[in-house]
């Protein structure tokens, strides 16, 4: 590789960026906003748009949700549940899935 | 209930092979148990529960840790199923096609190791998603632009290697792709194209070497590990122009078809452009239940009505012009003027649809190759939350165009499932991908799900279309479909699999190639 870098120099944005390095911490919020927020952050994501169909409109936006526990929010991202499919423990690992369960679960 | 195990091996064997493995990558980083649970296949198909079930799953940092696994696996006879991120859904996930194998999961090697601005490309790790690489060339204000598929979660190596496509120019994402780091089952390392020659600095710029072009070899196969892969990125164009143009009737896909062939090969049409089926683009913002109660299929009424209300037609045509705009309006006059003789057709830019969400205001980003989940929304529709994608290839003809529609979709609805398909243009050809949403839930929509489509594919080959892609649990089914004198193409693969891996440890079953040791016990 680094024939590649010497190259090209100032134009080669950077090398062996790991994103996110499985090993950092994050924060509850900065784990949601990584994994969860494309389906479940806005009004029209999908998993907003289940949880509309399925719950209602009150219960729709993770966030605003004052009845989930770490256990339902652990077991739900680990195994899916209907159209969310399970995230692996390589990629959300368990130090992360614990913070965002945490964050999920705060208003309880 | 104990996890499977594959043909060949006990307990006390796969033990060994998991404590080895721990060894190699740390013990976090295998999962087995209750922890492997998270690797199967989230929308199955199969009603048998074992049927592509993971043993366990490891989950190294780098090429070396690679190397180290494929030598235990090797001593050991384990079978390692390769994923990049696992999340290829439509098509089985993180899921093995032969059961009790381990998921050789490359999540963690995710680094993106370059960004070329000058020469448009990047070159990455199996684990980087395209959210990760759009963010990394957002934060540094680089004018490069990605090619991604609907989901933003997946790999960019991935889906590449499993030929997924994209909607920009550069939407062939496997033709993008130049240079690849391969792991052999041996435990080698090899370097394809000018990556095999030291101090080399074409790695990512030429694809072809010197001698015969083998990247092919290594996507949607089972012959070496990819740990590391060029992929080309487009130049920030200094124009956009999204567009949408709507067609009222089923019919009108002959013509439109015939229009786009000619636009294609003018290359008046630039990006890889989707003709999308009016279920499909309902189901992303909608609800079939806001619509229709009854069972099976909605009635032409109710098509009618979702039509009038979102403002998109039976057909729904999203492109894009990229350029200048003294390049871009030359372009769309030829586009309008190609499509205005088809009665009842309707034009739109971004700025003439009002409603939000909107189906091209979401378009208008995937055409410019923004990452996003947005396209899920379509599980939405009956809410069974399942979808397999049958995704037959063929010519780009109007008569071809209706005659895969007429196929597909007759036996879809005779099924009590919507049509919602989509017809993607590539150079010369058209991949027609229709996903089936199922209640995965439901034994028996299960099984009349499997009969559909195993009774599509037979349909689909007698009159000359084959898949370019499949659910894990078809992958037999399909390459036995490519059948030409006597299988020729298939044995060819079986040889060049026992040369490589003679121990068949690298994902036996991909796409219909099993390993001598396992090409009997391993087929279901």
């Amino acid at each position: 590789m680094n024939h590649q870098v010497l190259r090209s120099g100032l134009v080669s944005a950077l090398v062996a960026l790991a994103i996110p390095a499985t090993g950092a911490e994050m924060t509850g919020k900065e784990v949601f906003e990584h994994y969860c927020s494309a389906c479940h952050g806005a009004a029209d994501g999908p998993g907003t748009m289940q949880l509309a169909r399925t719950r209602g409109k009150e219960q729709a936006l993770l966030v605003e949700r004052n009845n989930l526990t770490t256990d339902y929010i652990e077991f739900v991202v680990r195994h899916g549940l209907r159209s969310m499919p399970p995230f692996v423990p390589s990629d959300l690992t368990d130090a992360r899935l614990q913070a965002l369960a945490a964050f999920l679960a705060k208003s309880r | 209930m104990a996890e499977p195990l594959p043909p060949g091996l006990d307990n006390e064997r796969m033990a060994g092979a998991l404590d080895r493995f721990r060894r190699i990558v740390g013990q976090e980083w295998v999962f087995a148990g209750e922890r492997a649970a998270s690797y199967y296949d989230p929308y199955t198909i199969a009603n048998d529960p074992n049927a592509h079930k993971a043993h366990a799953a490891v989950a190294p940092a780098s090429t070396e840790q690679v190397q180290e696994l494929v030598k235990v696996a090797n001593e050991h006879l384990v079978p390692l199923w390769t994923v990049s991120r696992g999340k290829n859904f439509a098509y089985g996930g993180a899921a093995p096609v032969l059961t009790g194998s381990v998921v050789l999961d490359l999540s963690r090697m995710n680094r993106i190791i370059e960004v070329n601005e000058q020469f448009g490309y990047a070159l990455v790790e199996p684990g980087v998603s395209y959210f990760d690489l759009y963010k990394y060339i957002q934060d540094r204000g680089l004018k490069l632009w990605l090619d991604v598929p609907d989901p933003g979660w997946g790999s960019v190596m991935g889906n590449a290697l499993d030929h997924g496509v994209g909607y920009t120019p550069y939407g062939d994402h496997f033709g993008m792709q130049c240079g690849m780091e391969v792991v052999l089952a041996s435990g080698e390392v090899v370097r394809t194209g000018m990556g095999a020659m030291p101090g080399n600095n074409t790695w990512q710029l030429f694809k072809y070497g010197f001698g015969p072009y083998v990247d092919g070899m290594f996507s949607q196969s089972n012959f070496g590990v990819v740990t590391k892969m060029g992929i080309w990125l487009m130049r920030e164009p200094p124009g956009f122009r999204p567009y949408l143009i709507t067609f009222p009737r089923e019919e009108d896909i002959e013509p439109v078809v015939e229009m786009v062939r000619s636009l294609r090969l003018n290359n008046v049409l630039q990006n890889a452009a989707t003709i999308r089926s009016l279920v499909l683009d309902a189901a992303l913002f909608s609800t079939k239940s806001q619509y229709y109660s009854g069972a099976g299929p909605i009635p032409d009424s109710v098509a009618r009505q979702i039509m009038a209300d979102q403002e998109i037609g039976m057909w729904n045509f999203c492109g894009a012009l990229y350029g200048p705009p003294a390049i871009t309006d030359v372009l769309w006059a030829a586009t309008r003027d190609a499509f205005a003789s088809i009665p009842g057709v309707r034009f739109y830019f971004p700025e003439d649809r009002k409603r939000r969400p909107d189906i091209l205001i979401h378009r208008s980003d995937t055409m410019r190759g923004i990452p996003k989940l947005t396209e899920f929304g379509f599980l939405n529709w009956n809410g069974g939350g399942g979808h397999v994608g049958f995704s037959p290839v063929s010519p780009i003809t109007g008569k071809d165009a209706i005659k895969q529609y007429r196929m597909v979709s007759g036996r879809v609805r005779e099924a009590g499932f919507d049509y919602m398909g989509l017809m993607a243009v590539g150079f010369r050809e058209l991949h027609h991908v229709t996903v089936i949403v199922y209640d995965q839930a439901n034994p028996r929509e299960r099984e009349k799900l499997d009969q559909l489509f195993r009774l599509m594919v037979r349909e689909a080959a007698a009159e000359g279309y084959g898949e370019y892609r499949t659910h894990i649990h078809y992958m037999d089914t399909i390459a036995n479909t490519y059948s030409w004198n006597n299988h020729a193409l298939l044995r060819m693969h079986q040889t060049i699999k026992d040369a490589l891996d003679p121990n068949g440890i690298l994902s036996p079953g991909k796409s219909g190639i099993w390993p001598k040791r396992l090409r009997e016990a391993g087929k279901r």
